[in-house]
């Protein structure tokens, strides 16, 4: 396992050759060999790995939390019930109202699941966000997709496909122009780019964080470049400090944003 | 604009004549990926610097909605931001054909 | 720098797929799994206790303001009547009071019109005596007088006169310088 773990990159930045800055290719930093199943279906990778840390981290949590649940929360009780007031507080009322209570289940689990995929970008050993690979967020926004189409089918039958395709209130000729807009960033860019908002900002902040290493370490090698190498490194705590926050506010935004469509599903009026 | 192609023409007329036509386009697109990405970030720039700081004047005036106004400052630099990250995915896929 | 791109091209493995493309069957695979797992293990087994004791705890919020309230409302009730038992206390009192006075006033009422018939009484009883003292004074010095001066007149006349002859003379006299 540790083998899935281990960071090519910074060994190859270690060992550039000549002495120059030499940055890992980008398929070295993002993609990861499996530790079995190569080239199947299963294939388990770090990704995978990281993904299934993503569930049981939780899960034991709110196991934890739930086994001796009383009136007067303590301990991690405490702290999971926090998280669930921040998720109802922040996510649920305001974007679909107290009829979304229904949705809790999903966004925690979304909040959950993105936020320690994308923690382990800082944690050391592992340095890799999951959702720095198109896998998860897609998928995450496979979900949010068919669960507002479904949310909206459900309740509005065929009126929400009318509704959201058709506006009210717009001239008749109007519609030649209005109704492709609507079907395009409904039904195609809404997924799109809520997987492209996590998948880019994660990848993004790997690629900052390991040009940052990659520069340290190599300075730092160089010798007589050593104080360079101290502000490059200083510049790297500070990203790292910045990619914290970034995770979670990555969480919050897709799980926002998918109560967002949930609720625009729910009440088509506004 | 001009200023910008000419740059890119004058990378291209630097490929050296043995190089084939993928290196060539590779050449052009690794060239192209940097603007593309710098243009992309200009707006959403502006938008979010402009969004978040009517975002904290609203605040200022009625810190008892700040809790409002926050979440829905974070949906609109989602929404501003996804722009300046289709860019950064076209650099990518530019640069890394 | 030309150079070193052409390099980093020659070294880069030609059938690379680019890292946007979710090319790795795997990862969405584990993910579907971890992901939908946690999901239905949230729905059906994490979450319901931890919002059970939410509910319960609202709920008991709820009774406890209500009991809160009941509590306020008895204690305003008790309230109440220990004020309105005060008020009817305060009121037989000043009954009690109010009775006791005017008892004392009608007694001393009593007391003074009794002492003021008395008074009257013995001041006509006096008033007669004193009346009736007089007269017989009068009458009294009228014989007197008429003695006197049947007297004197006698002296004077050297000869008895008949006292009851001139009797009326002295009467109207005395009559007179009353």
């Amino acid at each position: 396992m540790l083998s899935v773990l281990s960071n090519p990159a910074l060994l190859l930045a270690a060992e550039g050759e000549g002495g120059g800055v030499e940055f890992p290719p980008i398929n070295l930093i993002v993609k990861w060999p499996a530790a079995f199943g190569d080239g199947q279906w299963y294939a388990f990778n770090k990704i995978a790995l990281i993904s299934m840390i993503g569930m049981l981290v939780p899960v034991i949590l709110f196991w934890l939390a739930g086994r001796k649940a009383s009136l007067v929360p303590k301990g991690i009780q405490n702290v999971m019930e926090t998280s669930i007031d921040f998720v109802e507080d922040q996510i649920v009322l305001p974007a679909i109202g107290p009829d979304g209570m229904r949705y809790l289940p999903m966004l925690v689990s979304m909040f959950f699941f993105i936020w320690i995929g994308n923690l382990f970008e800082v944690i050391p050993t592992s340095h890799m966000p999951a959702n720095a690979r198109m896998a998860n967020p897609l998928l995450l926004a496979l979900t949010a997709w068919v669960m507002f189409i479904g949310v909206g089918l459900k309740h509005h039958k065929l009126g929400y496909l009318k509704e959201a395709l058709f506006p009210p209130g717009v001239p008749k000729a109007l519609y030649l122009l209005v109704t492709p807009i609507e079907f395009l960033s409904t039904f195609l860019i809404r997924p799109f780019s809520l997987a492209v908002r996590l998948f880019a900002n994660m990848l993004a902040g790997h690629i900052l964080l390991v040009t940052f290493s990659v520069l340290t370490i190599t300075l730092m090698v160089l010798g007589p470049l050593v104080i360079v190498g101290g502000l490059s490194f200083a510049m790297l705590v500070a990203f790292t400090g910045f990619e914290f926050m970034v995770a979670f506010l990555q969480a919050f935004i897709f799980s926002l944003l998918t109560a967002v469509y949930i609720g625009g599903a729910l009440h088509p009026a506004h | 604009m001009s200023a910008l192609t000419n740059a890119a023409a004058e990378i291209l007329a630097q490929v050296p004549a043995e190089a084939t036509a993928d290196e060539a386009k590779a050449i052009a697109g690794a060239s192209g990926a940097g603007m593309a990405y710098g243009l992309a970030a200009i707006g959403p720039g502006i938008g979010i610097g402009y969004l978040v700081g009517q975002a904290v004047q609203a605040m200022a005036r009625q810190p008892e909605s700040a809790g409002q106004v926050q979440t829905t400052m974070f949906l609109g630099i989602a929404f501003t931001e996804a722009l300046a990250l289709i860019g950064f995915v076209v650099f990518i896929l530019l640069k890394f054909v | 720098m030309l150079a070193a791109v052409l390099v980093r091209l020659a070294e880069e493995d030609p059938t690379a797929i680019n890292p946007v493309v979710p090319d790795e069957i795997g990862e969405i695979f584990w993910g579907a799994v971890a992901f939908f797992s946690l999901w239905i293990l949230m729905r059906y087994w994490l979450l319901p206790p931890l919002m059970r004791i939410r509910e319960q705890r609202r709920a008991k919020e709820i009774a406890d303001l209500e009991a809160a309230e009941e509590a306020r409302t008895a204690a305003v009730q008790v309230r109440r009547d220990y004020d309105a038992t005060l008020a009817e206390a305060r009121q037989r009192a000043a009954a009690v009071l109010e009775e006791a006075r005017s008892a004392a006033e009608a007694e001393r009422q009593a007391a003074v019109s009794a002492a003021e018939t008395e008074a009257a009484a013995r001041r006509q009883e006096a008033m007669a005596e004193l009346e009736a003292a007089r007269a017989r004074a009068i009458a009294g010095m009228g014989d007197d007088v008429a003695d006197l001066a049947t007297t004197a007149a006698s002296k004077v006349v050297e000869a008895p006169i008949d006292a009851s002859a001139h009797r009326s003379t002295v009467d109207t006299y005395v009559e007179g310088n009353r």
